[in-house]
């Protein structure tokens, strides 16, 4: 308990500290890699027409999320063939550049495209196919630093969707979960720096955490959750997770010394105590919050998430982390996700329909809802500097401008 | 009955079923215990395999002892979920017949790609446990046939997941049509449609760890593994499934005989290619699908005709449905779909459309739940099962004649009765197919 209340005064002094800077969202889940925005003083309150758009754009096919720095929104998508990373004028919609490559559809049990979300760090874009093409952008211009294929460098198994996590910039390190366990390529090079077996990844992304004087990398393998010193690559703690077909994709949820990780197909979610030198312990298991794609939300002792596959209308539920008992949930919400800013949901539904509630055990209760946009939406909404983007499987995107005036 | 041989009547043959059945129901005719728990086992732990399994389990009359896959990490998240859902402890296998031979299962589920369908039934039903094997039965016709050579040799119920017999809004469809609510009908229109684009190999890989990718080829050709192939896509592989018209199309062939009473077409054609999707490939790097992206089967049944369509490519956006059946009649066109329930569209143009909804289980949208509870009572009550072997048999061969015709580019013609092709010896031949060893195909 006395751990969980330090953490959370940490996170709030850390909100305080970066109200003083732009509020940017340069990788997947966000600055502090927890799917929370250090946002505030943006509007909950929409007419009913719905919040005013700032513009549209398109990007291609998939279900990349965006990143945002430096006024620049960066996603991927995929058309004729190629993948495309889009560089978009965050305040026009504006296509600043795009950098195109030949790759696969790879439409297995889904219509295919780009799955993965780059990263945007010191002034650079990193991005990774499903397929292993990898690439390091300039990210005013777009063009290539440098690139490679690391799938056909090491000769690590392609999972059957192809690599999914996003990459994790680490000191000089790019962090890539390719291999059992990772693959880091030094970042101004790509040169391998240290390298995992060959075998089948999960779709995660690493999530860096602090352990003593090191930073572990958590992500997921195709059978397990895993724990690598993030210098040197060398196994920490690994926790045995199977699901249907190696689908471990959501996003392992690290607080103190507990990780929570969930996964669909009937799987469902545990909670361990781990990184203490010992084997990680169970601590509770449940089919309550099953996530499929994208990893739930931690905030103040309780986790949001979409419960059930794409292949369900699945639900958006809120359970208690300690316990994992069930607090709410919101039937027929699709297999979409949320983003928590200033406390609040911002929640986008398997079809396009994006609410704004308190995130709160108490229940759901939206301030404003409105169907931003059409389609089949699996990409979790990002809000950054006032401005929601949000995205379809087509490639439409719509910004919506939730800034006070 | 004790022939071994297919009767040469169709009187015969539903003489010699309810017989089959009759025995098979007789050490269960005591009333049924519904507090009984059967031996369970399920062969191919795959996501239908686990779908299978998870009505089977709630149904709580079924005690889950086994579990067989060749994959070691499919097995164990199998057995995890029986733990979570009922608390059994089953023991994993990788090869079927030990765990035929160490688990004696009253029940045996089968869930494995196609072409092991039959092998695994009939060593299932010799082993003296009731079926429920996925559609279609065979890979090849003549597998389907010694499938229900042994059901009936055994005397035991195998019931095949044709669960669209007993899907409620199937069955409502099917009764609106007998209304005579569509008047007289004269052609009917099957098809499934999606979406897709040219296909590029997909570089071969490993099989996973611990899978053994020698045994899930089995009979069929050994292929180098590709994860298109597995898991899931072999269903577009020629050498192990039959394309979407031995996926998709036998449900809607299904349906077609349960409507019409009929029980086989005098005739097949079949065309289709690969002109979006491109030349198959199989080489030493990778692979594609080798099955058709688009194909026409044409049956025809002697009071009506039915035309079988599937693409994969260009959805169907002009008109209203992506999947089902179009039964034409004089009074206007009904379509029996999936999620979409039934609609009938008047030919007046004044006359209201009438609706109903699908009733589905979900995930997945199928009705397994009714297919499992048929199939207990089938056992128990020694009732006919809703898609039993026999039934499953005929309709199970409808899209294996559509894939001899598209093989062959020929219309072949088909005697229904002795279940043999007329006239031409070359596509008669491939009513079956050479097994790899050590495997014999089965009689």
């Amino acid at each position: 308990m006395h751990r969980r209340f330090r953490l959370v005064a940490i996170a709030v002094s850390l909100a305080a500290v970066s109200l003083l800077r732009a509020g940017d969202w340069p990788q997947w889940r966000g600055p502090d890699h927890d799917g929370i925005s250090k946002e505030t003083g943006w509007t909950d309150r929409w007419p009913d027409a719905g919040p005013k758009v700032a513009w549209k754009a398109e990007v291609g096919l998939g279900f990349s999320s965006f990143v945002v720095a430096a006024g620049r929104a960066v996603t991927l998508g995929h058309g004729d063939e190629h993948d495309m990373v889009t560089c978009l004028d965050v305040a026009t919609g504006k296509t600043l550049w795009k950098h195109r490559y030949p790759s696969e559809l790879g439409d297995k049990f889904f219509e295919g495209g780009t799955t993965g979300t780059p990263t945007i760090a010191n002034g650079r874009v990193f991005a990774l196919s499903r397929w292993g093409d990898m690439f390091c952008l300039d990210a005013a211009t777009g063009a290539v630093v440098w690139s490679k294929n690391v799938q056909k460098e090491t000769g690590a198994r392609v999972p059957d969707w192809g690599f999914g996590g996003a990459p994790l910039v680490h000191g000089r390190l790019v962090v890539l979960n390719v291999g059992e366990a990772g693959l880091a390529l030094n970042r101004e090079t790509g040169a391998v720096v240290w390298n995992s077996a060959p075998k089948a990844a999960g779709y995660s992304t690493p999530v860096p955490v602090t352990a003593g004087a090191a930073t572990l990398g958590v992500m997921s393998a195709g059978n397990a959750y895993v724990a690598v010193n993030l210098a040197d690559g060398k196994p920490a703690w690994s926790v045995r997770w199977l699901t249907q077909y190696g689908v471990n994709a959501s996003d392992p949820i690290l607080s103190g010394d507990r990780l929570f990780v969930s996964s669909g197909y009937g799987k469902g979610a545990a909670l361990y105590r781990v990184g203490d030198g010992t084997e990680p312990v169970q601590l509770w298991k449940s089919k309550t919050l099953r996530t499929q794609l994208n990893a739930a939300v931690l905030f103040d002792g309780h986790l949001y998430g979409v419960d059930g596959d794409t292949t369900e209308k699945a639900s958006l539920k809120c359970i208690e982390f300690a316990t994992g008992a069930e607090k709410w949930s919101v039937p027929g919400f699709g297999s979409g996700a949320v983003t928590i800013a200033d406390g609040r949901l911002l929640a986008l539904g398997g079809t396009g329909e994006l609410s704004v509630a308190p995130a709160t055990p108490a229940g759901f209760v939206p301030t404003s809802r409105a169907q931003v946009i059409g389609g089949k939406t699996w990409t979790v909404p990002v809000l950054a500097n006032g401005r929601v983007l949000c995205r379809n499987s087509r490639g439409d995107v719509v910004c919506l401008d939730l800034r006070k005036s | 009955m004790n022939d071994p041989i297919l009767p040469g009547r169709r009187r015969f043959l539903r003489q010699a079923a309810m017989a089959g059945t009759a025995f098979a129901a007789a050490p269960f005719l005591r009333a049924a215990d519904p507090t009984r728990r059967f031996r369970t086992v399920l062969i191919g732990c795959g996501w239908w395999g686990k779908n299978i399994l998870r009505e089977a389990i709630a149904s709580k009359r079924v005690q889950v002892v086994g579990l067989c896959d060749v994959d070691t990490a499919t097995r164990e998240v199998a057995a995890e979920q029986v733990n979570d859902l009922n608390g059994d402890r089953p023991k994993t296998y990788n090869d079927y017949r030990e765990l035929l031979e160490k688990e004696k299962p009253e029940i045996v589920i089968i869930a494995t790609p196609d072409h092991w369908h039959a092998l695994q039934t009939i060593a299932a039903a010799r082993a003296g446990a009731h079926v429920f094997v996925e559609k279609p039965t065979g890979h090849t016709v003549n597998e389907s046939r010694a499938m229900l050579r042994a059901a009936r040799d055994g005397g035991r119920v195998v019931q095949v997941g044709l669960h669209r017999r007993i899907g409620p809004h199937h069955v409502s469809g099917m009764k609106f049509l007998k209304s005579g609510a569509v008047g007289d009908v004269g052609m009917v229109r099957i098809f499934a449609h999606g979406g897709g684009g040219r296909e590029r190999p997909t570089p071969n890989a490993a099989a996973p760890d611990g899978m053994d990718w020698n045994l899930w080829c089995g009979p069929a050709p050994l292929r180098p593994f590709n994860p298109r192939l597995h898991p899931g896509g072999w269903r577009n592989f020629l050498d192990y499934g039959n394309g979407t018209l031995g996926d998709w199309g036998v449900h809607w062939l299904d349906q077609v005989l349960l409507w019409s009473g009929e029980k086989y077409p005098r005739r097949v054609f079949s065309t289709g290619g690969r002109p979006i999707a491109g030349p198959a490939v199989n080489d030493a790097t990778g692979q594609t699908t080798d099955a058709p992206d688009h194909q026409v089967a044409v049956y025809d049944f002697e009071s009506f005709s039915c035309v079988w369509e599937h693409r994969k490519f260009a959805e169907n956006n002009a008109e209203k449905h992506r999947i089902g059946a179009y039964f034409y009649g004089t009074k206007g066109t009904l379509h029996i779909g999936w999620q979409d329930g039934w609609t009938f569209h008047p030919s007046d143009s004044k006359a209201a459309v009438v609706h109903e909804d699908s009733q589905l289980q979900q995930p997945d949208g199928h009705n397994l739940k009714l297919l499992w509870a048929d199939f207990l009572a089938a056992i128990e009550d020694g009732k006919p099962a809703v898609a039993g072997i026999e039934i499953a048999h005929r309709s199970s061969v409808l899209p294996l004649l559509g894939m001899i015709s598209w093989r062959t580019g020929r219309s072949v013609a088909w005697d229904g009765e002795k279940e043999r092709i007329v006239g031409d010896p070359e596509a008669d031949a491939m009513l079956s197919r050479p097994y790899r060893g050590p495997w014999v195909y089965p009689t």
